[in-house]
């Protein structure tokens, strides 16, 4: 008993230092607009954070609907501000967005996710991530009650983001999620989740509107939400550097209402160890990139010896070819065959796959109410035409 | 209606037969307009087309049901004995290693190998690898039994190139025919026991993906598989390799790095050719900055040397600004920096120490070399202890075990290793794949996703097939098809449903689409019905 509890320390360490080996961001605006600043500068208030602490380029997705930073009505052009003090320029001269203008739709967002893209996406907009990778998934936009609008054209709904979330579980491709948004009735968007493992958190629940924390006005508009507003504050005074130890559960207990204009919400169900579980998480878990490096202490071999081996391993291939050759000499080449045959196949199946309508037949009850609606029309209908048939 | 007043309303005159029905006529094929036309239509265009998936199939393999790998590894044993006293001896140490095993799905089996040259078998076999030359490509070790009279016996040596284990021992200690047990067929089994000792608890490992193998390990052990699993990339069956050159100054500014690949890291890259393929670029960025978020380094008295921060070594590649990530190629992108000091801080080092290579998992590897003079290029021979420190990098990034010492019995177990992996890689994703089948049933699955799914269940069957029989390289090669196919059966980019539709937005697209057509066609219908009924009652 004793050994084991002495062990136990040691063996656990490592295992919680392996749980997640890279971290991932994706960081969505859904407006476009020049009055949508603020969203804007949301979006890019966090992607600064995140890059600030660690994620590089490579694994950060930023979903840009407009570039405020040109648009001719800016006052500082080349220029995005969340401060009326103007003293951070977001925009910077090193941002990379992946997807920009009318690339920002529905459909792309739930491929991103679910990685069902064509084979000539660059990776660079591709989510690579597999099941020891932690996502940060951030949203601001306009919103509702289980819905967020995309460009003022479309809009996701609580059950397709719950849905994409799943089949993301199902085929192991995150770790942990942290999915955070700020929209008007945010709260309502992680609602439908079910996958293990995510951590939800919203900027107002139901029936509450999302406000926006100032305005500038030399820019003209407001600059930045209060949701992200609060959470930028906590992260740039108290998570200084990748190093940090703070855990999400303070984070969430710095959360204001008064100050906010709205309920934060918090989901923990989903998470393993819920409550306590996601709380004692770091906020480096998912705003840092994991930074184990191993030092290569005295680097090993001395010199010669790894030349020699070089040299005995240049030998032992040859040896290996002139067996292969060898061999392949006596072996039919059936095989080559059959691997040409299945590299054509993909070119005969370029079908350019659309968007297609879903259908969901979701209670009973719903389909009854809307049976009865259409009833009711069609009586209507029918009672007009009578009466008028009189 | 009577202002005309004086006389009865008058009715219109009887309706002829023919015009009757004529007119049930035109209503009866408006109908059948919408039944046999309209609805068909409806229901096709809006059907969502799923192919059938052997989805019982997909679950038994994600649920391992179907195929428990086994690993047979046919060993062949070289001895210049009588083939009787040869055959007593492998089977006293086969018993000896299956009463050793404790993973059945690890076996080693012993075959019998004629030796070589039996007729100065009391000579010493020279090394040179002609020995194995023409045994059966399923053997993956072979054991030589090599009589001598001098020296401690027995013992053993293993070839660090070969694929071939050296056991030296007295004439004498050939077990008789009547003993039991002899201590020379115990010393080789358990030399062989242990030789792959690693290989096995890497392997259940995969098995049984939790700790509870732990019991047999030694914890060290265990704290170095994971390490090692969190280290190493994930298998692709195509890596890329970026080699690239930082300098914060505009010095080194170019470097000999295509010969230094070829002479240094080519040797290796070919080891590895029979599991991945390897693309390789190289790039080299003047006036690298720091990243902001780390201090300068500072100048070290003692050492003489300047100095970076140990916590300082995980922000040291500024990952906003050095430009690391080409997105070249197809598969996973191995990183190996070379950083190269300015002549003003050289040399640095790591704080406390002299070393200055580190390792990043799952992303490569970086070194801070600090050349002897500084010239525009970094020649060949300056170059030599950076492709040193890579390629010890790149074997651990790639997930090569440390042990045994011998090299192609490493790779032979990185072998197995993957093929496992991959098959249950692809045994995972197909069961995630009758998942999302089941329990998205709004989804559409075309035709080339079952078609896929079949291709890589056939190339499962077949790797476990193989995986039986010892041949793990095939094994290995349909494995990784097995995986692709399904890995592009679950990414199969027309299967995204997209958007929900609440109940009251079908509502809102059919109800101004059909109302205007459906009212005049069911009351039409509904009047005709009501004077046929009056008319059938009157009569």
């Amino acid at each position: 008993m004793k050994l084991s509890a002495a062990l136990a320390p040691l063996l656990l360490a490592p295992l919680a230092a392996a749980e997640h080996t890279s971290n991932w961001a994706v960081l969505v605006g859904t407006s476009r607009f020049w009055f949508n600043y603020r969203h804007l500068a949301n979006v890019l208030s966090l992607y600064r954070t995140v890059k600030r602490l660690g994620i590089p380029d490579s694994q950060i997705i930023l979903m840009l609907p407009d570039d405020m930073a040109c648009n001719p009505r800016n006052a500082f052009p080349g220029t995005v501000y969340n401060n009326a003090d103007r003293a951070l320029d977001l925009y910077g001269d090193n941002i990379e967005v992946d997807y920009r203008g009318y690339e920002v739709t529905v459909e792309n967002f739930i491929r991103l996710m679910t990685d069902r893209v064509s084979e000539d996406m660059p990776r660079s907009k591709r989510l690579m991530t597999d099941e020891r990778s932690n996502i940060l998934v951030y949203m601001t936009g306009h919103g509702g009650n289980e819905f967020l609008k995309f460009q003022d054209a479309e809009e996701i709904s609580a059950y397709d983001l719950a849905d994409a979330f799943g089949q993301m579980w199902e085929k192991k491709r995150y770790h942990e999620m942290l999915f955070m948004i700020d929209t008007c009735q945010a709260n309502t968007m992680y609602s439908k989740f079910y996958s293990p493992n995510i951590l939800a958190t919203g900027s107002s629940d139901i029936d509450q509107s999302s406000y926006s924390h100032h305005a500038d006005n030399d820019v003209g508009v407001a600059v930045i939400d209060r949701y992200t507003y609060y959470n930028l504050e906590f992260l740039e005074t108290n998570v200084r550097d990748p190093t940090s130890k703070v855990t999400m559960g303070e984070l969430f207990d710095s959360y204001n209402p008064a100050d906010m204009h709205s309920d934060p919400g918090i989901r923990y169900d989903l998470f393993a160890g819920g409550d306590a579980g996601a709380r004692s998480r770091l906020v480096m878990d998912f705003f840092g990139n994991v930074q184990n490096v191993e030092i290569d202490a005295g680097s090993g071999k001395d010199e010669t010896q790894w030349r020699e081996e070089l040299e005995a391993i240049d030998k032992m291939i040859l040896e290996a070819k002139r067996r292969h050759n060898e061999t392949l000499n006596l072996r039919p080449q059936a095989q080559h065959i059959m691997e040409e045959a299945v590299a054509m196949e993909p070119q005969q199946s370029t079908k350019k796959p659309g968007a297609v309508k879903v259908d969901t037949e979701s209670g009973w009850s719903k389909q009854i109410v809307g049976a009865a609606a259409l009833l009711g029309f069609a009586g209507v209908w029918a009672a007009g035409s009578w009466l008028e048939s009189l | 209606m009577s202002t005309g007043g004086n006389e009865e309303r008058k009715n219109p005159p009887p309706e002829t037969k023919h015009s009757l029905w004529l007119r049930r006529a035109v209503i009866a094929s408006f109908w059948a307009v919408v039944a046999f036309l309209g609805l068909p239509v409806w229901w096709k265009t809006t059907a969502i087309y799923r192919a059938d998936l052997p989805l019982q199939d997909m679950t038994a393999w994600a649920n391992g049901q179907v195929c428990k790998p086994i690993f047979p590894i046919h060993i062949a044993v070289q001895a210049p004995l009588l083939p009787h006293d040869a055959h007593h001896l492998i089977h006293a140490t086969q018993q000896t290693l299956n009463d050793l095993s404790d993973f059945p799905a690890h076996q080693l089996r012993l075959v019998f190998a004629e030796p070589p040259q039996p007729a100065n078998a009391s000579q010493q076999v020279v090394a040179d690898g002609s020995g194995t030359a023409e045994l059966d490509d399923t053997v993956a070790l072979a054991v030589r039994l090599i009589p001598v009279e001098t020296g401690a016996t027995p013992r053993s040596q293993l070839q660090p190139f070969l694929a071939t284990l050296d056991i030296y021992y007295s004439p004498s200690q050939i077990p008789s025919e009547s003993s039991t047990n002899s201590p020379l067929a115990t010393y080789i089994a358990q030399e062989l026991h242990q030789l792959y000792a690693q290989e096995r608890v890497r392997l259940s490992g995969l098995y049984s993906n939790a700790a509870s193998q732990s019991e047999s390990l030694s914890p060290e052990l265990a704290v170095q598989l994971q390490r090692d699993s969190a280290r190493a990339f994930k298998y692709a069956p195509t890596y890329h390799l970026t080699f690239s050159l930082f300098t914060p100054t505009s010095t080194p500014s170019a470097w000999d790095i295509e010969a230094a690949l070829r002479q240094y890291m080519n040797p290796i890259l070919e080891s590895f050719s029979g599991i991945s393929n390897f693309t390789i670029d190289t790039q080299v960025q003047l006036y690298a900055n720091f990243s902001p978020s780390i201090r300068q380094p500072e100048y070290d008295n003692d050492a003489k040397a300047w100095t970076i921060f140990k916590e300082d070594v995980g922000g040291f590649i500024n990952a906003a600004e050095w430009p690391l990530s080409p997105s070249i190629g197809r598969g996973p992108t191995i990183n190996f920096a070379l950083y190269v000091p300015d002549e003003a801080q050289s040399p640095l080092f790591v704080q406390g120490s002299r070393d200055n290579s580190w390792l990043v998992p799952q992303w490569g590897g970086l070194m801070i070399l600090n050349p002897q003079s500084y010239q525009a290029t970094l020649t060949k021979e300056a170059l030599v202890p950076a492709m040193q420190v890579f390629s010890t990098q790149l074997s651990s990034l790639l997930g090569l075990p440390q042990t045994p010492a011998s090299l192609p019995l490493r790779i032979s177990t990185l072998i197995r290793i993957h093929a496992t992996s991959l098959l249950f890689s692809a045994s995972s994703t197909l069961g995630a794949l009758a998942q999302v089948y089941q329990k998205m049933p709004t989804i559409p699955v075309p035709d080339p996703v079952a078609k896929s799914v079949d291709l890589s269940l056939a190339h499962l069957h077949r790797a476990c097939e193989l995986l039986r029989d010892g041949r793990f390289q095939d094994a290995l090669e349909n494995a990784r098809t097995a995986d692709g196919e399904a890995e592009k059966a679950f990414f199969e980019r027309s299967m995204v449903g997209q958007v929900y539709f609440p109940d009251e937005h079908k509502v809102a697209v059919y109800l101004p689409l059909l109302g205007p057509v459906a009212v005049p066609l069911v009351m039409a219908a509904l009047k005709e019905i009501k004077s046929g009924i009056a008319a059938v009652k009157g009569r």
